[in-house]
């Protein structure tokens, strides 16, 4: 009789140990902030690492636990999956990265209404096309949008002023938004430079590609390939996996003395373009503060100040978007002119269309 | 069209040159008898094996360090491929279960690895092989610019296995004895052959082919290792398939995949080719695989004992 009493009493002690430690996890207790991978690794070395490191580096600034999931496939399904995997241990704060997150933040701001979200390069709509779409940004939600003509001008400049005549193209990964806005900018700053700082660049109408995929080594590889054979000097590859292969095949050809360039993307790719010593193929890079992105939207939310329901835009004029500060590789006339771009940028003197209008692809 | 396919050609025998070598590798292990279909995970294990030790020795030993890389995949992928070997062979597991097994393991173990000894889930290494033209060669006429120009060495390399490779299955005590494990492992056992001490060989040897496959995509294309084959594996098994089980079929049959895919990767860039849909392109090569494996399936002349696990009772 005793015995079973006390197995009565341990046991309510154990429901109430689990009772208080759930009230624990989903009080109010420091935010914590998750991410959500898009296609591709943690350590892609450009989209997810570039937002990563910008969610850790505030996950350290502001002592916060922060935690990314990376789904098994690319679907909605698996997308949502892995954000309620994180909204259901606590995580208050959510960070996507990618446009084909759209749809799938779109169901969740509705669903989680305490939590936050935070899509990068997109903006929440329900997937239609027709008279049934939908889009709207939560009150918990903030889309926030690069400028990516403007990062991909300015690389455009600079690639220009450097290599003052020949040919140049563009691999890109998938035709969407943020992908064709580089590819549109780059040609921009190309025939900007063209026409104010006489240089004589040409971009050929079978030099600009979108492979089709952020992953296929292979195919960056053979498609750079061919077009260096073309005789093509630099090639601005924003394509994710598919870059890879194109900075891999630059590599192989400047080992053997053969002039080959790529512009990266994204981050600052020098160091992957290294092939010996400190030389790289990466003339510059088409950058976009992903990081920062992901810390100021952390900070607004810390100091109650989340600008949910709002579309951001980071541009050349808030320092969202850019070429690094310094590369070897550039002249010093190259990166003067860079500057003067982006100083005439700042003040509106040059506007970067974000449309194809007569550009190509 | 002279002109496009001679741009192509280089890139298309490099692209082969890895699949080649990994369906030379699941020759030997399907002539012995076991099937082989953790070709994809052996070839992420020698990937893997490569870039780490290039990634490593590279500050101390530059030019050497790549050529190290691939001998370290090659005894890397022999030793995982003894796990398929162990279950298969001495625990008479499932073969293709144990396969199965070898494709989830690696993908997820060298990861790991990878994140726990580099950081990285990605290693990049600084510099793979170059493309050299052959002197002399190169300038026979036709011939040499297709196969004699822009070629890596692991290209002579895995063409050198391949004959070695063939003399030895058709013209050594050896060979017999491994066909004759894939074929009649009982009347092989009846003639006082260790048939399980051939198929542990034979599986070795499908190991180390397909690290040294993995390893040579990482040398030659990819330049990084990401955890993943993108399926050539598999492509590599189909190619197998396709060429019959004999060396000369699968040199047919990867060549053949490797320049469809090649065809349909650069087709872009090409305006001579941009005008046939990319779709069309893409699938070509698979469509007519099917498309042959149904007709070659009345025919088709796998080793008979492949996927059974050796029993000596058992007749």
């Amino acid at each position: 009789m005793y015995k079973k009493k006390l197995m009565l009493v341990l046991a309510l002690m154990l429901v109430i140990a689990l009772l208080a430690s759930c009230g624990g996890a989903t009080g109010a207790g420091k935010l914590k902030v998750g991410m959500v991978t898009d296609a591709g690794t943690i350590d892609d070395k450009s989209f997810n690492q570039g937002t990563w490191e910008g969610v850790v580096k505030a996950g350290k600034d502001y002592k916060l636990e922060t935690q990314y999931l990376k789904p098994t496939g690319t679907t909605q399904a698996d997308y949502t999956k892995e954000m309620g995997n994180l909204y259901d241990s606590g995580y208050r704060m959510i960070v996507c990265p990618g446009f084909k997150f759209e749809t799938a933040v779109f169901e969740a701001q509705d669903k989680y209404k305490d939590a936050k979200f935070v899509l990068i390069d997109g903006s929440p709509n329900n997937g239609k096309f027709d008279d049934t779409r939908v889009a709207k940004v939560g009150t918990n939600t903030v889309a926030i949008f690069f400028a990516e003509h403007e990062s991909g001008f300015l690389a455009g400049v600079a690639a220009a002023v450097q290599l003052k005549e020949g040919d140049v193209g563009f691999i890109g990964g998938m035709e969407i938004p943020a992908v064709q806005k580089f590819n549109w900018g780059f040609q921009q700053g190309v025939n900007y430079a063209n026409a104010n700082y006489a240089t004589k660049i040409t971009i050929k109408a079978e030099n600009v590609i979108y492979q089709g995929t952020f992953s296929e080594m292979a195919a960056g590889q053979q498609l750079a390939a061919q077009m260096y054979d073309k005789g093509v000097k630099a090639i601005f590859a924003a394509a994710g996996g598919v870059g890879v292969g194109v900075i891999n095949e630059a590599k192989t050809r400047a080992g053997a003395g053969k002039e080959a360039w790529v512009v990266g993307v994204d981050v600052d790719q020098y160091s992957q373009g290294i092939y010996t010593g400190d030389k790289s193929i990466i003339l510059t890079s088409a950058m976009k503060q992903l990081g920062q992105a992901a810390i100021s939207m952390v900070k607004a939310e810390l100091d109650g100040k989340f600008p949910g329901g709002q579309t951001l835009t980071f541009n050349a004029a808030n320092d969202g978007v850019g070429i690094p500060a310094s590369n070897p590789n550039l002249s010093s006339d190259a990166q003067a002119k860079a500057k003067e771009v982006l100083a005439k940028m700042k003040k509106g003197d040059i506007k970067v269309s974000d449309v194809q209008g007569s550009l190509i692809k | 069209m002279w002109t496009t396919i001679a741009q192509i050609m280089p890139y298309a025998v490099a692209y082969t040159i890895p699949l080649l070598i990994v369906a030379l590798g699941g020759l030997y292990s399907e002539r012995s008898g076991v099937v082989n279909i953790g070709l994809e995970g052996l070839m992420v294990v020698g990937s893997f094996c490569s870039a780490l030790t290039i990634s490593l020795l590279y500050p101390i030993w530059p030019h050497a360090s790549v050529w190290m890389g691939l001998l370290a995949a090659i005894a890397g992928g022999a030793l995982f491929s003894m796990l398929h070997a162990f279950a298969s062979i001495t625990l008479q597991a499932n073969q293709v279960i144990s396969g199965t097994a070898i494709n989830m393991l690696a993908g997820s173990v060298t990861v790991f690895f990878s994140r726990t000894l580099t950081g990285s889930g990605n290693i990049q290494i600084v510099s793979g092989l170059g493309r050299d033209d052959i002197p002399l060669l190169k300038s026979i006429p036709v011939l040499g610019k297709l196969f004699f120009t822009q070629t890596y060495a692991t290209t002579w390399l895995v063409l050198g296995i391949l004959l070695a490779a063939s003399y030895v299955l058709y013209k050594t005590p050896f060979g017999l004895r491994l066909r004759a494990c894939g074929e009649h492992p009982h009347a092989a056992d009846a003639a006082g052959i260790s048939i399980f001490r051939i198929r542990y060989i034979a599986v070795a040897v499908s190991g180390a082919f397909s690290g040294l496959g993995g390893a040579i995509i990482l040398v030659t294309y990819s330049g990084e290792f990401s955890g993943t084959v993108s399926g050539l594996g598999f492509l590599a098994l189909a190619a197998l398939i396709f060429g019959q089980w004999k060396p000369l079929g699968i040199l047919g049959a990867t060549f053949f995949f490797g320049f469809a895919t090649t065809v349909s990767n650069v087709s872009q860039a090409i305006p001579a080719l941009s005008i046939i849909p990319g779709v069309i392109l893409k699938t070509f090569p698979y469509v007519v695989t099917l498309l042959a494996l149904i007709l070659f399936s009345k025919s088709s002349q796998a080793p008979r004992a492949a996927g059974e696990p050796f029993e000596h009772g058992k007749r």
